[in-house]
């Protein structure tokens, strides 16, 4: 016996000699998972309370950061890598020692566990397309395969995606894609689907539910939302995209919370076999990052490290965090607040590809050029000053006011575009 | 009129620092972060800032827009069956009452998630019409899908509000009229409508401002283009600190005043004290066959809309499949096994808060309505007001407000108080407090002083005359208020959104909110709707029962 | 204008199953100030709305004017009603009010002001046009719904109940009043109401109705001095009514009833059978202490005083006669002291003051 496997299996029995404690997890899972895990993680630290903060990452890192120093809670838990920088940065996360050795450094290329420490893997997601069978049936709809597939005029208003300010899962599939195909590709794939989506969903949830009882064709979602549907007997498939990574979901322990060992060791539970195991569970359909639940897991469960998954992207997370807040509200201004007209000129460029045939037309050119170049290019991107910009503290008055005036800009410049394009659209011959 | 004592002077200052703590503060602490900078001084730069983002215009507009158009369908719903049930004789009066009662006992977002099932893009409306005449209708788009929603909850506001008024109307009014020549549409537009008018504009404004305000609904159904959504968004993502957040409080709050006060000037000005003077009054006129046939074609659409979405939560709980069909295709009991087994904390939470929250309020309310109607002290009427401005405070508003207000505040024994379940009560208790002060002062007035006097005059201290004499003749406004307030807090989900912290603290709406956020979720998020409707619906009857026992011109729809 | 007659035949009117109205048959002349007098629950109003047209679904006819408008809506009927409550609108003004028929009629502006300001000073308003209802004395409200229904120059005047919101000095003024104006504008007019001294101080005609049926139709004085039933004479005025059997023997009359005991009549009397009532006025009651004299043509009763009532004019005396009470009433005259209680007492009625009722 190495001796961290003495010093893990010394852990797990700390908790039978520990005093009772409240252990607040912030988290952005839904219910069916963290109620499995209160139910285990009470039964086998019976002394404890698990307290679920039910919030979506954004509003999750809003409250850690709002609380003083020794009331803050616990645990944050969730699928959002950035997210945990953004914490780690902020100093909110406190170091764990130990973990469970059976899980390992790396999936693929991607580091599991934060080198710094601060926060760990617990589980594996992929970012991939749900679409409702009876729904693509009804349409007569070609089951997609790739990102770019659902670029296309067949698929529109068939589509559904959530907004990256609103869901870090999706966030992390813009990122995802944004760094598979570059910059300026990316955001050209991106306002193609979003122009093809019916509805910019205000949560990650959103898509699924919305996929699940039919309203939408397809969605872009989180690997277990898709494989849980499908597992509760929704009428549902998933599939991943080859322009994908396979990114934790992460767990840390909270700098300053107010009962740090129970939060400590709830994260062992976690990350220990049994935790790991309810991963498994049908409405919960996680991939674990223990390598050797996959052997108790049925037939045709997706496996990340037996290379079932091609997952062709290396996500680069410190170039996440760096872009995040523009990343963000560029999706929003383009977007999430333009939705109508950004629709309104997709149909319009498809209206007109059908009506021309094939033929090239320099006005369906310079109108796909409007609608799916982002306002902000590759070059600005790279930008340290914008990027600071955007990073700076609310209470700024005057840097708050100037964020307002760019987003305006943006705002302004993507509906003059969307305009412009439907006119020449319209026009094309 | 009792002597102003000690006591006395006592009792209203501690009402008036309640009072203070919990509404003014928080509302003020709402209004005064909206328009001071970092510094602590006078700004309008927030508020500039706010006209500046096209996407706060845009949900301004929207806002305004999803209001008028509710009133507006609210209306026409609303209209012509109050003016069936008053004006004719026919069996089906008591349908539309049932109609008027039947949308408020359940909580509209907890609806809105069945009634996209129903009536959604893919919901079984559209699947029949696509498949029998090829077109859909796009009912829960956007904007519309929360108009939709929105007008079949709050119509029976206008519903009832006009029936009342409409009733209150001396039939030979319309008699004169006729026998002065006047028939039909003309003598409805020249005088049956403006004597009733009061009435409709006390429930037209009140359905604005609530649809105005509401934050549920529009979170379910995924719109955020609205202020209300968009204030929660921004103080939850961005946080307490954003102040564009507060600057849409202000906006909130300032049309709901303007509303509640345009209406309040609009009924004092025409109120005409309309009573009967023993006049034979006309009986109901009888409806012809023609008539006949589109007053019941009316009434059936009407109450299969209003109970579509009843329907539907009730289908969605027993359903283990509903996708892309008509109707569900397998049921099942285990939602409501799932219910019973993991939430039955939140079923006790609301029990407890709302509970906790309504003695509060008949307590507090019992004690002003005392105040104003039996004492001389001076400024009594002060709380009267203070109270009727908890009216106008939308609960989103009332939320963020305590989260600044009381942020860091530790109290013994509980803890944090915004993270405990000591808010609740309080937010729920404020908000609620005007209807119970109105049952209050309504059940008091009708008690005649004389009977106080006679058990002074035969030995009884104050005190023991209030809780001997007084409160038992109270009892029947008591209850009802009581029933009222706990019946309106458990629906309540705006100040719950905001300040429900842990799910352990979780009353029964927040946590049909939350079940509602995973697809395994749904089915047992509506069994818990269910539960909360029939809670709601047994509480609201056993209300009614006290009500009309009590006094027969209350009109219910005006507490929510 | 010429006035017009009003016609009533066989009208008959249920409520579900309850019988209001039971075959009306009725008459009014034109330019006739007819009542219409009973109890409430008569169906007297019910009777006016009919006219006016707000019941329709009644059995005979309605005739005005010789023709029959029991199938026309009220809007159309011109006649013209003042309802109890006066049913001003109180959102508009007295003159809006007033011109209301007129603007239904759809006369020309200058022709409605000429008349709102003819009717209001008629009836003594003028002035007061901009005012609203809320602003009124009742005694000014009554006037404003009697201006508005004249401004239309209906054919018929209906007046439910006009005098039953006014005070008691009011209501005297008022109905002088309004006889005076209906003699002058010489209108048929129908006038419902329950106080009989109301109908006799004003009207040419008073048809006394109890549960629907009409039970006599006649001038203030035939149903006064000629009640054909108990329920006549009782609501008309007030009287004493003792029911009992009437035997001849000898000559002499003599009537039998439980409550009087043994009574003899004058003989030249007829009464209507073997069975019956006799009815006298208390006013016609001569009542003198002690024991006089019997005088031929008078019957006569002896009796106690048991209470008095001081009405001004005169005395009512409740005088204890055998089993039963009888109301005197004694003509006061300054300085005369009542009898106090237990004193013998005599009461004379004159035959001619004496009424039969059948059965």
């Amino acid at each position: 016996m190495s001796p961290s496997r003495i010093a893990f299996a010394a852990a797990l029995l700390v908790p039978a000699l520990a005093l009772a404690d409240t252990v607040t997890v912030v988290t952005s899972f839904p219910k069916e998972l963290t109620a499995a895990y209160k139910k285990a993680y009470e039964a086998k630290h019976p002394g404890d309370k698990l307290e679920i903060l039910n919030k979506n990452t954004a509003a999750g890192i809003a409250y850690v950061r709002e609380q003083p120093a020794g009331s803050r809670p616990e645990v944050f838990w969730a699928s959002a890598p950035d997210a945990f920088e953004v914490l780690a940065s902020a100093k909110l996360l406190q170091k764990v020692d130990g973990g469970n050795p059976a899980i390992p450094d790396k999936v693929g290329s991607y580091p599991i566990n934060d080198p710094d420490g601060l926060y760990k893997g617990q589980a594996l997601a992929g970012y991939g397309i749900m679409w409702n069978t009876r729904y693509m049936a009804a349409n007569k709809l070609p089951l997609p395969k790739e990102w770019a597939d659902l670029a296309k005029p067949v698929y529109f208003s068939h589509v559904a995606i959530s907004s990256p300010s609103r869901s870090g899962t999706t966030h992390l599939t813009v990122e995802t894609i944004l760094q598979g195909e570059g910059w300026m590709n990316g955001w050209a794939q991106l306002l193609a689907i979003s122009g093809n989506s019916a509805a910019i969903t205000e949560r990650s949830f959103g898509v699924p539910d919305g996929v699940s009882n039919g309203q939408f064709g397809v969605g872009l979602v989180i690997d277990f939302f898709g494989l849980a549907a499908k597992n509760s007997g929704m009428p549902v498939d998933f599939v991943y995209p080859s322009v994908t990574a396979i990114v934790p979901a992460n767990i840390a322990l909270v700098a300053g919370a107010k009962s740090p060992d129970g939060g400590k060791r709830f994260i062992q539970f976690a990350l220990s076999e049994e935790g790991q195991l309810l991963l498994l569970q049908k409405e919960i359909s996680r991939l674990p990052v223990m390598p050797t639940i996959y052997g108790k897991a049925p037939a045709g469960y997706p496996n990340p490290f037996s290379g079932s998954i091609q997952a062709k992207v290396n996500f680069d997370s410190d170039l996440s965090e760096s872009r995040y807040y523009v990343v963000v509200s560029l999706f929003d201004q383009m977007v999430t607040f333009r939705h109508k007209e950004l629709a309104q000129a997709t149909n319009a460029i498809w209206d007109a590809e059908k009506r021309l045939g094939g033929k090239a037309s320099p006005q369906l050119e310079e109108a796909r050029k409007l609608v799916f170049t982002p306002v902000v290019d590759d070059r600005q991107i790279a930008d340290k000053a914008l990027l600071a910009l955007f990073k700076a503290d609310k209470k700024d008055e005057t840097a708050s006011r100037q964020k307002a005036k760019v987003e305006e800009e943006w705002a302004a410049k993507a509906k003059a575009n969307y305009a412009r394009a439907v006119e020449l659209a319209n026009s094309a011959k | 009129m009792t002597r102003v004592t000690p006591g006395i002077v006592v009792i209203a200052l501690a009402i008036a620092a309640f009072l203070l703590a919990f509404l003014v503060v928080p509302v003020v602490t709402v209004v005064y972060t909206a328009f001071s900078n970092a510094e602590g001084g006078f700004t309008l730069a927030h508020l500039r800032a706010f006209a500046e983002i096209s996407l706060m215009r845009e949900s301004f507009a929207n806002s305004l827009y999803v209001a008028a158009m509710t009133v507006l369908f609210a209306s026409l719903l609303a209209v012509p069956l109050a003016y069936l049930t008053v004006r004719f004789r026919f069996r089906g009066a008591v349908v539309i009452h049932t109609l008027g009662v039947l949308p408020l006992i359940m909580p509209a977002f907890v609806g809105a998630a069945a009634m996209q099932l129903l009536f959604g893009r893919s919901g079984s409306l559209n699947l029949i019409l696509n498949d029998a005449f090829g077109f859909t209708v796009p009912l829960m788009e956007g904007l519309n899908g929360v108009i939709f929603v929105e007008t079949l909850h709050y119509f029976p506001f206008v519903l009832l509000n006009l029936a009342a008024s409409l009733a209150n109307i001396d039939t030979s009014m319309e008699e004169a009229g006729q026998n002065l020549g006047s028939s039909g549409v003309r003598l409805f537009r020249k005088i049956v409508f403006p004597l009733a008018l009061p009435g409709y504009i006390a429930g037209a404004s009140l359905v604005f401002i609530k649809v105005f305000d509401d934050l549920g609904t529009p979170l379910v159904l995924n719109v955020t283009n609205m202020l209300a959504p968009q204030a929660y968004l921004r103080v939850t993502s961005i946080g307490l600190e954003d102040p564009i957040g507060y600057v849409i409080c202000v906006i909130l709050v300032l049309f709901s005043i303007a509303a509640m006060g345009g209406s309040w000037w609009f009924v004092q000005r025409r109120d005409f004290a309309i009573q009967t003077r023993g006049g034979v009054s006309a009986p109901r006129r009888r409806l012809t066959p023609w008539q006949a046939v589109l007053a019941y074609g009316w009434i059936s659409a009407v109450m299969l809309l209003v109970l579509s979405p009843h329907l539907g939560i009730l289908l969605l709980s027993l359903s283990k499949v509903w996708s892309f069909t008509v109707f569900p295709e397998q049921f099942t009991l285990a939602h409501f096994a799932t219910v019973f087994e993991d939430s039955t904390r939140m079923i006790w939470n609301t029990f407890l808060y709302c509970g906790l929250a309504a003695l509060l309020d008949v307590v507090l309310g019992t004690a002003i309505a005392y105040l104003v109607l039996r004492t001389q002290l001076p400024g009594r009427q002060l709380l009267d007001h203070m109270v009727t401005v908890a009216l106008a405070m939308p609960g989103l508003v009332l939320g963020i407000g305590y989260l600044r207000t009381f942020r860091g505040v530790d109290l013994p024994l509980i803890g944090p108080l915004t993270a405990s379940w000591l808010i609740f009560v309080l937010a729920y208790a404020v908000r609620r407090l005007p209807f119970a002060l109105r049952s209050c002062m309504a059940a008091l007035s009708q008690v005649h002083v004389s009977l106080e006097e006679a058990a002074e005059n035969l030995g009884a201290s104050r005190w023991h005359t209030v809780m001997r004499v007084v409160v038992p003749l109270m009892m029947g406004g008591i209850l009802a208020g009581f029933v009222t307030s706990f019946v309106t807090a458990a629906g309540e989900i705006s100040e719950t959104i905001l300040l429900t912290s842990r799910e352990s603290l979780a009353p029964m709406s927040y946590g049909i909110y939350l079940y509602m956020q995973s697809i395994a979720g749904r089915g047992p998020g509506a069994a818990l709707g269910v539960i909360a409707v029939v809670l709601i619906g047994l509480g609201t009857w056993f209300s009614h029962r006290i009500v009309a026992s009590r006094s027969p011109h209350d009109v219910p729809g005006e507490k929510t | 204008m010429t006035p017009v007659a009003v016609e009533l035949r066989n009208v008959a009117l249920a409520f579900g199953a309850t019988q209001v109205l039971r075959d009306i048959t009725l008459s009014v002349a034109p330019g006739e100030f007819f009542a219409l007098l009973g109890p409430s629950g008569s169906g007297k109003s019910t009777l006016l709305r009919l006219i006016a047209g707000f019941n329709r679904n009644q059995s005979g006819q309605v005739l005005i004017a010789g023709r029959d408008v029991s199938a026309i809506p009220p809007w159309r009927r011109d006649v013209g009603m003042v309802f109890q409550s006066y049913a001003l609108w109180p959102h508009m003004t007295v003159a809006q009010n007033a011109a209301f028929g007129l603007e239904e009629r759809k006369l020309p502006r200058e022709e409605i002001r000429r008349r709102v300001a003819a009717v209001l000073e008629l009836v003594e308003l003028t002035g007061l046009e901009a005012r609203r209802p809320g602003q009124l004395s009742g005694g000014q409200q009554q006037r404003v719904a009697i201006a508005r229904t004249l401004a239309i120059e209906p054919q018929v005047l209906l007046l439910d109940e006009p005098l039953s919101n006014l005070d008691a000095k009011l209501r005297v003024q008022t109905r002088q009043e309004l006889k005076k104006l209906q003699k002058r504008l010489n209108i048929t007019t129908i006038f419902v109401t329950h106080d009989q001294e109301e109908a006799m101080t004003t009207c040419d005609r008073i048809a006394v109705m109890d549960q629907g049926v009409i039970q006599q139709v006649g001038t203030p004085m035939e149903l006064f001095d000629h009640p054909v039933n108990r329920f006549v004479a009782q609501f008309v005025g007030s009287v004493n009514l003792f029911r009992g059997s009437f035997t001849r023997a000898a000559g002499t009359l003599r009537f039998s009833s439980p409550a009087i005991g043994e009574v003899a009549l004058p003989a030249a009397l007829e009464p209507p059978g073997a069975q019956g009532e006799i009815a006298f006025r208390p006013h016609a009651i001569r009542l003198t202490a002690g024991d006089p004299a019997a005088v031929e043509g008078e019957m006569r009763l002896t009796g106690t005083i048991e209470g008095e009532e001081f009405l001004g004019e005169f005395l009512r005396y409740e005088v204890q006669v055998a089993g039963a009470r009888v109301v005197v009433d004694h003509a006061h005259a300054r300085g005369e002291p009542s009898l106090p209680t237990g004193t013998p007492v005599t009461l004379s009625v004159a035959a001619e003051e004496i009424r039969f009722i059948a059965g």
